[in-house]
């Protein structure tokens, strides 16, 4: 128990000095102002967030290998904690663009790829909620999760081929594109406290699901007797 | 090799079943017909703009019969619980579903096949110059719905609100194949012609990869 | 300064989705552990 407040104190304390790093150790953006303050926040989820699923991903496969419980509890707990901060991404990419670029979206291939994702993971929760035999549904979303991430690169590449414009808003801005040193740093700071930060909900969700599970033991074990 | 022999005839029953009813090909077939129909509806199809939506249409219509199309290959097997049948009759699980594919690809192409003439004329495109080059992207998208359509009936056939379920998983796994498709056939269909190889070539590796993922985890689709 | 409210936006609407992705999970979770404790203890006197 000690060792979950450690770890959500950590997490947060992480994530409140990269907000103060990101407003005020940050330079300004010569070009976009103030409203490019938003990449650190957001990109950082973003990375997380990717990370995150590829975790479900590594779980997912390690269910139908070995079918061991705790890979499912740590698949959905990804999965969801994923979603999370995809639907963050997704709602503060919008906000940067409308006053950079006037619009609140554009079919470019990272901003499409990531709305796919967040598709295949809700659809892989919706799953979930919809097979009641928890062995079956375990695997049944394994498997999803399994051709759901095999899936992404493909919708990345597909988009950039044959989708993206020229010129196109590029939302993201370049984030290699000679970033300024101080800005690289208070980006990868914000990135470090974002997967403390995910890591800490994942921990914490993953209890809960294993709670679940115990709960079902007992109840059987009540019904018993 | 026992996965071929096993796969041919469980191909050979998959095609007489449907082919003594041919109810699935023809409810398919009217579906996209009538889809073609309200397209043509909610567009204009006889203007310019029209010929430049119509690839992307022509896909759309695709996937959505298939969403339908593949929503009893699994769940037949469920009536008598023939399944178990099947998996005692095969030494590999992976022939089941290999033969369930191309019975689905065959399906799939025989109803594209069926409204490609009404297309053309809904929308005043000619097809015959480059019918070789479309019916090769038709097939490479075809197979890829069909691998991920039969990969995802196994799925939803053992879950509740499968009707629904169905195309909300399968939908977005099949985005790349939209894209890429609609994109290759436009191409064909313009009026300077060209065949993009990069395009057909994505298709084929987006088969490839879930084929394999198929026959990697096919069996366990199939689970007890 | 231009453009604050929508940096500000943008914070708050992020940390409110993990703020209420947290809650929920904390709601849970003492709900749950509320549930082992009824059924342990209804359980022991019988066992």
């Amino acid at each position: 128990m000690t060792k979950r407040i450690l770890l959500g104190v950590a997490a947060t304390a992480l994530v409140i000095v990269a907000a103060y790093a990101d407003f005020y150790v940050a330079p300004t953006e010569r070009t976009m102002g103030l409203i490019q303050r938003i990449f650190y926040f957001h990109a950082a989820t973003a990375w997380a967030g990717e990370m995150v699923f590829f975790v479900c991903f590594v779980a997912n496969l390690m269910y139908v290998w070995k079918r061991e419980q705790k890979y499912d509890w740590l698949g959905v707990t990804c999965a969801e904690v994923g979603v999370a901060c995809i639907t963050i991404v997704l709602i503060t990419g919008p906000i940067w663009a409308k006053p950079v670029w006037g619009i609140y979206w554009t079919w470019d291939a990272r901003l499409t790829s990531t709305f796919v994702l967040w598709l295949l993971y809700i659809s892989y929760l919706l799953l979930r909620t919809l097979i009641e035999e928890p062995s079956r549904r375990a695997l049944l979303s394994a498997l999803f999760g399994i051709f759901a991430f095999l899936d992404v690169p493909l919708v990345f590449f597909s988009i950039r081929w044959w989708r993206t414009q020229h010129p196109a808003p590029v939302i993201m801005g370049g984030q290699g594109s000679g970033l300024d040193p101080t800005m690289k740093k208070v980006f990868y700071f914000n990135v470090l406290a974002m997967h403390i930060f995910c890591a800490f909900l994942i921990v914490e969700r993953y209890i809960l699901e294993k709670l679940r599970h115990d709960v079902d033991l007992l109840q059987r074990e009540a019904e018993v007797q | 090799m026992a996965l071929f022999s096993n796969t041919a005839t469980l191909l050979g029953k998959e095609l007489r079943t449907e082919f003594r009813s041919r109810e699935l090909l023809t409810t398919t077939s009217v579906f996209i017909l009538i889809v073609l129909v309200l397209f043509s509806f909610a567009t204009n199809p006889g203007t310019e703009e029209a010929r430049q939506f119509a690839p992307g249409l022509l896909w759309l219509a695709i996937l959505f019969a298939s969403s339908l199309m593949f929503q009893s290959c699994f769940l037949r097997e469920q009536v008598n619980d023939t399944l178990s049948s099947l998996r005692l009759a095969v030494s590999d699980p992976f022939a089941i579903f290999l033969a369930k594919l191309v019975a689905n690809t065959l399906f799939l192409l025989l109803t594209e096949a069926l409204m490609l003439p009404f297309f053309a004329i809904f929308y005043n495109i000619s097809l015959w110059a480059q019918l070789p080059a479309l019916s090769l992207v038709l097939f490479l998208g075809s197979v890829g719905i069909a691998i991920a359509g039969t990969a995802i009936s196994a799925i939803s056939a053992q879950a509740r609100m499968r009707e629904l379920l169905l195309p909300l998983l399968l939908l977005p796994l099949l985005t790349p194949v939209l894209v890429v498709s609609a994109t290759v056939t436009g191409s064909l269909l313009d009026r300077d012609p060209v065949v993009q190889w990069k395009g057909i070539a994505f298709l084929g590796v987006f088969d490839l990869v879930f084929l394999t993922a198929l026959w990697i985890f096919g069996q366990y689709f199939l689970e007890e | 300064m231009k453009n604050l409210d929508s940096v500000f936006a943008a914070y708050i609407v992020g940390w409110a989705v993990f703020f209420g992705f947290f809650l929920s999970i904390v709601r849970r979770t003492s709900a749950l552990a509320a549930e082992v404790d009824r059924l342990k203890n209804s359980i022991r006197p019988k066992g």
